[in-house]
C-alpha cells in the first residue's frame, strides 16, 4: 500500500541528520568551503551522531540500513552542506558498490583499507577501464576529494578496489569544495581486489546515482527554502517580491520540480531495498534531479537578483554545487540512455499493477 | 515507506482494464468519430448499470448507522488513471449522481438525500445529475457567478445562465450555484437542487467541443425558475453559518487529484501509443527518439507519484491543498506534452486526424482547464507558499 511515512525509527535518524545539518553544517559552510575540508569539531559532532556506517552491514559493525535510509539522510545533510556531507562520510557509494558487486569480502577489503588511517573512499564510474595484469590505469578530471585511502572503480560488470598508487592533483573545483577537489590519476596502480557481477554492478550504479541524487535534493531544497524566505522579506514596487505573480509562480514551479524529483528518488530507493528491478528507475530519478537542478539552482539566484550573485548569500553556492553534483557518476546523458533503453523493452512500461509496484 | 500496489488493488485495476479495453475505448473512439456525445438510450449505459455503475455511495434512508468507511483515495486515483487511459470522455459520460453527489451527502438534509439520491440507490434506468457552477462570465473566478437567487416567501427564484456543464440536459436534477447578492462575493452564494422540467429551466445547448466528445457539455438558462425553500441544499441554517461558497470549493478540492489521475492516464495512453508506433516504424533505435520517450515516461511517473501523494495525504486526513493543486498543475501539463510528443513521432501520420494520439492531444487540453486551470492551481499553491495575496 502506498505510504510515504518513513516510520518512527527512520524518522528519528532523519531528524538527527537534520539537526546536525542545521547546527553544524550550515553555519560552517563557507568555512568548510574555504578550508577544502571539515574541521575537527565537525568531525567530532559527526562521530557522535553515528551516521558514518549507515549502510555498512551489521556483521561489519554498521547500522545495516538500506537505500531509503541513505537518501533520506543524504537530503538532510546536503541541505546543510553537500560538500561537507561528502567529506564526512568515509565510505560513500564506494561501500555500496563493493557490497553489491563483491559482497562481504569486498566490504572487508574496503574497511580494512580505510582502517589504516586514510580518510575516505572514492567511487569512480566509467564505461571501461584500462586493466593490465594486476594493475589499473585511469584518469578522472575531477573527483570531490583532496585525499583518498581507497578508490573503487565500477566499470561494466566489474568493481575494482585500489588502495595504493592513488595520485590526486588538487584542482580549484567548481563546487563541493568542502570535500576537496582533485584530478585523480591511477597509473598502473595495483588492484587490491576485483569482483565481477553484472546484476550487482547494475544495482551498484543505481545506488550510486541515488546517493548523488539525494544530495542534490538537499541542495535544491536549501535553494528553494532560502529564496522563498528571502522573497517574503525583500520588497520591490511596494510589496514583498514573493507577492509578485511572476516570482510567485516561478517559486511554485521550483517547489513542484523538487517534490517530483524527490518522489522518484524515494520510489527508486524503495525498489533497491525490496530487491525489485531498479536500474531504470534510479537512472530516471537521477536524470530528473539533474533536470530539476537546472531550474532550481539558477532560479534560486534569480529570486535574489544581484544579491544572489554575491557570495554573501548561499544561493550562488547552491547553483554551483547542484551543477557540479549532476556531473558525477556518468551524469545526465548516461542516465537517460540507461533509463531509455530499459523503458522501450515493452510497449506498456508504466502499466499499473503488473509487478505489484508502481 | 511503501510504493506497492496490493493484490486487492491490482484486482480492481485489472477489472477496470478489462472494461476499458472492451467498452470504454471503443465507445470513446465512436463518439469522437460521430462528433457527438453517447446518446442517452445507448446500450452502453445499460451495460454500465449491469456492471453496478451509476449508483450512489449514499447508504440509503434506513441504513444502520455505521462507522464511516476508511477512505481509499489511493485506489480511486489508480482507477481514475486506468479508466482515463482508455477514454477520459467516456468516464464523464457514465451515469450516476456525479460531481454533486458528495455535496448532497455531506451537506444535504435527510429529506434531500432521500429525494435526490434515492433514485440512484437501485436505478431503474441510467440516471444522471450534474453540478452547475461555471457561467459565461465566471470560469476560474467562481466567486464571480451572477446567477441570481431571490427569496420570494417560501420560495426561491433563480435567474441566470450556466455553461460547459456536463450531462446537464440528461440530468434528473442539477445542483445550481447562485448568489443572493453579486456584490458580496463568496459569502452570498447558495446551492440549489433544481429538478429537470422545472419551468424556466431550459435553452439546453450541447456544445461542440475539440475533444472529450463522449459526454455532453451543455449551456442552459434559468429564467424565473421557482423553487421551494426545501430545494436549498442543506437548508437556510447552513448558509447562516456562511458555508455557501466553501461548500462548492470543497467539491473542487476533492476533485483535483482525480482530474490529475485522469491526466496521468491520458499521458500514459499517449506514451504507450508512441512506443508502439516507434517500434512498428523502427524508430526506437534512434537515440533522440528514445530520449524523448524516456523524458515523457519520467514525467508520467512523477505526475503519478505527485498525484498519489495528494491522495495519500487525503487518506491520512491530512491537509493537501498544496499537493492537490500540484498534482493537477503538473499532470495536466504532462498529458499535453505526452500527446504532443507522440504527434511529433507520428509525423505526417499525426496530421491525418485519425490516430488515437491525435485524439488524446485534443482530449488532454481540457485537463489543464477543468476544476481550476494550471494558473489557478499555481495561485492556490503560491498563496500557501509565499503568501500571494488574493
Amino acid at each position: 500500500m502506498f505510504d510515504l511515512d518513513p516510520g518512527d525509527e527512520l524518522a528519528l535518524i532523519v531528524d538527527t541528520a537534520r539537526k546536525l545539518a542545521e547546527t553544524e553544517l550550515t553555519p560552517r559552510m563557507r568555512e568548510s568551503e574555504a578550508a577544502r575540508a571539515v574541521d575537527a569539531g565537525l568531525l567530532a559532532a559527526w562521530d557522535e551522531v553515528g551516521l558514518a556506517a549507515l549502510e555498512l552491514p551489521e556483521r561489519h559493525d554498521g547500522a545495516g540500513l538500506g537505500c531509503v535510509a541513505r537518501v533520506l539522510v543524504n537530503e538532510e545533510l546536503a541541505a546543510g552542506d553537500a560538500g561537507a556531507a561528502l567529506a564526512l562520510d568515509p565510505f560513500g557509494p564506494a561501500l555500496t558498490t563493493l557490497l553489491e558487486v563483491g559482497g562481504d569480502d569486498a566490504v572487508t577489503a574496503l574497511t580494512s583499507a580505510l582502517d589504516h588511517g586514510a580518510s575516505r573512499a572514492i567511487l569512480v564510474i566509467v564505461d571501461a577501464v584500462d586493466v593490465s595484469a594486476d594493475t589499473l590505469t585511469l584518469d578522472a578530471a575531477w573527483v570531490p576529494a583532496d585525499e583518498a585511502g581507497a578508490v573503487v572503480v565500477l566499470a561494466g560488470s566489474d568493481a575494482f578496489l585500489v588502495t595504493e598508487g592513488i595520485s590526486l592533483e588538487r584542482v580549484r573545483g567548481a563546487g563541493l569544495r568542502a570535500a576537496g577537489a582533485a584530478r585523480l590519476e591511477l597509473e598502473g596502480a595495483s588492484i587490491a581486489g576485483r569482483w565481477t557481477d553484472a546484476a550487482g554492478a547494475e544495482r551498484a550504479r543505481a545506488r550510486a546515482r541515488l546517493h548523488a541524487a539525494s544530495l542534490l535534493l538537499g541542495v535544491m531544497r536549501s535553494a528553494c527554502d532560502f529564496s522563498t524566505a528571502y522573497s517574503q522579506e525583500r520588497e520591490a514596487f511596494g510589496k514583498p517580491i514573493g507577492h509578485h505573480q511572476a516570482l510567485a509562480f516561478l517559486m511554485v514551479d521550483m517547489r513542484m520540480a523538487l517534490d517530483a524529483a524527490r518522489l522518484l528518488v524515494h520510489e527508486a530507493a524503495w525498489r533497491v531495498d525490496r530487491a525489485l528491478p531498479c536500474a531504470a528507475e534510479a537512472a530516471a530519478a537521477w536524470a530528473e534531479c539533474i533536470e530539476a537542478s537546472r531550474l532550481i539552482g539558477p532560479n534560486g539566484v534569480q529570486v535574489l537578483g544581484g544579491h544572489g550573485f554575491m557570495a554573501d548569500y548561499p544561493v550562488e553556492k547552491h547553483m554551483r554545487e547542484s551543477r557540479a553534483l549532476g556531473l558525477l557518476f556518468g551524469g545526465y546523458d548516461a542516465a537517460i540512455e540507461e533509463a531509455g533503453q530499459r523503458l522501450v523493452e515493452t510497449d506498456t512500461p508504466l502499466d499499473l499493477g503488473q509487478s505489484g509496484a508502481l | 515507506m511503501e510504493f506497492a500496489i496490493d493484490a486487492a488493488m491490482r484486482e480492481r485495476i485489472e477489472e477496470a482494464r478489462e472494461v476499458g479495453q472492451r467498452e470504454i475505448r471503443p465507445a470513446g473512439l465512436e463518439a469522437d468519430r460521430n462528433a457527438a456525445p453517447i446518446p442517452v438510450g445507448d446500450p452502453f449505459f445499460d451495460r454500465c448499470l449491469e456492471r453496478g455503475e451509476g449508483r450512489t455511495r449514499w447508504a440509503g434512508p434506513n441504513a444502520p448507522k455505521s462507522k464511516p468507511r476508511k477512505s481509499n483515495v489511493i485506489l480511486s486515483l489508480l482507477l481514475a488513471e486506468e479508466l482515463a487511459y482508455w477514454d477520459r470522455g467516456v468516464i464523464n459520460a457514465t451515469p450516476g449522481p456525479g460531481l454533486p453527489e458528495q455535496s448532497v451527502i455531506g451537506m444535504g438534509t435527510d429529506e434531500q438525500k432521500e429525494r435526490f439520491l434515492g433514485p440512484f440507490l437501485e436505478p431503474d434506468k441510467p440516471r444522471w445529475a450534474c453540478f452547475g457552477m461555471t457561467e459565461p462570465g465566471a470560469g476560474s473566478d467562481a466567486a464571480a457567478i451572477r446567477t441570481l437567487a431571490r427569496r420570494d416567501g417560501d420560495h426561491w427564484i433563480l435567474n441566470g445562465a450556466k455553461c460547459f456543464i456536463g450531462a446537464a440536459s440528461r440530468s434528473d436534477w442539477l445542483l445550481i450555484q447562485a448568489t443572493v447578492d453579486p456584490s458580496k462575493g463568496r459569502a452570498a452564494q447558495r446551492a440549489f437542487l433544481v429538478e429537470q422540467g422545472t419551468p424556466g429551466l431550459g435553452g439546453f445547448k450541447i456544445e461542440k467541443k475539440m475533444g472529450l466528445k463522449a459526454y455532453e457539455s451543455t449551456s442552459f438558462t434559468l429564467e424565473d425558475v421557482r423553487l421551494p425553500a426545501s430545494n436549498l441544499l442543506g437548508g437556510e441554517e447552513r448558509y447562516e453559518r456562511k458555508a455557501g461558497f466553501k461548500a462548492a470549493m470543497q467539491t473542487f478540492n476533492a476533485g483535483r487529484p482525480v482530474i490529475a489521475a485522469n491526466a496521468v492516464g491520458i499521458a500514459r495512453a499517449a506514451l504507450d501509443e508512441s512506443i508502439r508506433f516507434a517500434r512498428e516504424t523502427d524508430l526506437l533505435g534512434r537515440d533522440r527518439v528514445r530520449d524523448r520517450i524516456e523524458a515523457i515516461a519520467r514525467k508520467v511517473r512523477k505526475a503519478r507519484l505527485i498525484c498519489l501523494r495528494a491522495g495519500w495525504l487525503a487518506d491520512q486526513q491530512r491537509a493537501n491543498i498544496i499537493e492537490a493543486s500540484m498534482s493537477k498543475a503538473m499532470a495536466a501539463q504532462v498529458a499535453q506534452e505526452a500527446a504532443s510528443m507522440g504527434l511529433e513521432l507520428l509525423g505526417l501520420v499525426g496530421g491525418r486526424g485519425d490516430h488515437l494520439i491525435e485524439k488524446l492531444y485534443r482530449d488532454a487540453k481540457a485537463m489543464d482547464i477543468v476544476e481550476g486551470t494550471g494558473q489557478i492551481q499555481r495561485m492556490i499553491i503560491a498563496r500557501q507558499l509565499v503568501g500571494l495575496p488574493r
